[in-house]
């Protein structure tokens, strides 16, 4: 079993020194008319901007979407897209929302079989996490 | 889902999408056809979206998403350096009245390229100090080689940015393919670190984003006859010939045996392999006694970088400047060129008197 040069590569190891945070666009789409748009409108008009200024490694488009209800759309890079409706949702619900797309990784939902281990006692070290680990400052 | 649906999904994610914002009217003129007109070629709108530009919001966010964005500040540097140059013909074909011709990544891909393979080669020198020179050549392209570049350029989520068009082989030129595209981006990206900033900086990046990937060195490590190679190895550190001796057996006449076989020189035990007969667990015995000498790695702390001697700073490496501190480390015994793809007539080795 030889060493084939088109089949060398490397395996993914995001976090270990840099971070690439997985979501790369959010699609924020609502109606200008119907009522059940009125608190997605809310929202961005007031929330929006400090939003995508928190998040600068995000693209955001507001897009229109005529007598329809308003969904929120996040892509992320392993070419899959989230897409979730905010139809009866407050502008803090819209943000949860917004939120579950950021942290997400875009990885389909599978689920678990096993119970989770429930423990008692913290963990020793913290539970890592991407999102709060120092960015390559460069 | 069906495999159907599956497959308009996936080749649906790959056609590219245009942002309103770099398109003053849509639809596009050529798009129209008018009834009573000369034939003209017909529109097509897969190509159409393929030569827009890409929008400056998704260029500023690749650019914040990588670390890059106080680096590469200017917006037409990542335009750059997401162009391929397969994209330029059929701009020029289809836009022969634009002046402005979008820039191609090829000079900085060729400029990255080089010093991705400057950054990996020292590091892996440094680190590996004993790995065979064809074997550091696979760690090489394992690390930084065109499958690798394409899967970070994806993981970046350069994919959507990319500008390039498909090309298949000729007699005068080599295929394009995507993976060929893709991989163009992170080498311009080190190239565009190393202008706009400096050579520490481009190698931080080369070292966080390529470097730190998992790869198995011991995979790419295969022998033709491990005893024959440790007799040589052995033989060159001046130690005493190897001897295998069996550690552990259990069931010898069954149909499932277990020998555990040690390999020895004097009273050190150079390696130790298990296997279903006494020879391949010899076999298996030399192997490991090799990949423990191959595979040693110095710790962390103690790479030292060739690199740190240019100039730390703004600039390129022709400037003069202060330099950073370098220890040349010891050098080791050379390798042995057993089942070596080495011809070279040179004189046999003598072995090194510790």
């Amino acid at each position: 079993m030889s060493v084939l040069r088109a089949q060398l590569r490397s395996r993914a190891a995001n976090g270990h020194a840099a971070f690439l945070p997985q979501i790369r666009k959010l699609v924020f789409e609502f109606c200008t008319s119907w009522p059940s748009s009125h608190p997605t409108r809310a929202f961005l008009l007031n929330s929006l901007q400090p939003l995508a200024r928190a998040n600068p490694h995000v693209e955001i488009v507001v897009k229109e979407r005529i007598h329809k209800e308003p969904i929120v759309r996040g892509l992320y890079v392993n070419g899959r897209d989230k897409v979730i409706s905010l139809k009866q949702l407050e502008p803090t619900g819209i943000r949860k929302k917004v939120d579950l797309l950021l942290d997400s990784s875009g990885a389909k939902i599978k689920p678990l079989k096993s119970r989770p281990v429930e423990s008692s006692t913290e963990s020793p070290r913290g539970i890592w996490s991407g999102l709060h680990a120092p960015r390559p400052n460069l | 889902m069906g495999h159907v649906q599956k497959r308009l999904l996936s080749s649906a994610s790959r056609l590219a999408s245009v942002s309103p914002s770099v398109v003053p009217k849509f639809p596009p003129r050529d798009a129209f056809i008018a009834e009573d007109e000369v034939a003209r070629p017909s529109f097509d709108p897969e190509l159409w979206a393929s030569l827009q530009p890409a929008a400056s919001s998704a260029l500023s966010s690749f650019a914040h998403r990588v670390g890059l964005a106080s680096v590469i500040s200017s917006e037409d540097d990542v335009r750059q350096a997401c162009t391929h140059p397969s994209f330029i013909e059929v701009y020029r074909h289809h836009y022969p009245q634009e002046k402005r011709i979008p820039k191609s990544n090829q000079q900085l891909s060729a400029l990255g390229n080089s010093l991705l393979g400057l950054f990996a080669t020292e590091y892996l020198q440094a680190k590996y100090p004993y790995l065979p020179t064809r074997v550091q050549k696979a760690a090489l392209t394992a690390h930084v080689g065109p499958a690798t570049l394409a899967s970070v350029a994806q993981e970046m989520g350069a994919a959507p940015l990319l500008k390039w068009h498909r090309k298949p082989e000729t007699p005068t030129s080599p295929s394009v393919l995507h993976a060929d595209a893709l991989a163009s981006i992170p080498r311009s990206l080190t190239a565009l670190i190393y202008k706009k900033h400096s050579l520490p900086y481009a190698r931080k990046f080369v070292h966080s984003y390529f470097l730190t990937r998992q790869v198995d060195h011991r995979a790419m490590l295969k022998f033709l006859d491990p005893k024959k190679a440790l007799k040589e190895m052995v033989y060159r550190f001046g130690r005493e010939p190897p001897k295998s001796r069996l550690l552990k057996e259990t069931g010898r006449f069954s149909n499932s045996p277990v020998f555990v076989v040690g390999v020895y020189s004097g009273a050190d035990k150079l390696g130790e392999g298990f296997g279903s007969s006494l020879k391949m667990a010899e076999f298996r015995a030399a192997e490991d006694a090799l990949h423990r000498v191959f595979l040693t790695h110095r710790p962390e702390h103690e790479i030292q970088l060739p690199s740190n001697t240019f100039p730390t700073g703004l600039g390129d490496v022709f400037r003069q400047g202060p330099q950073g501190s370098y220890e040349p480390p010891e050098l080791t015994a050379a390798e042995i060129r057993y089942a070596s793809s080495d011809n070279s007539k040179a004189a046999p080795i003598r072995p090194r008197r510790v």
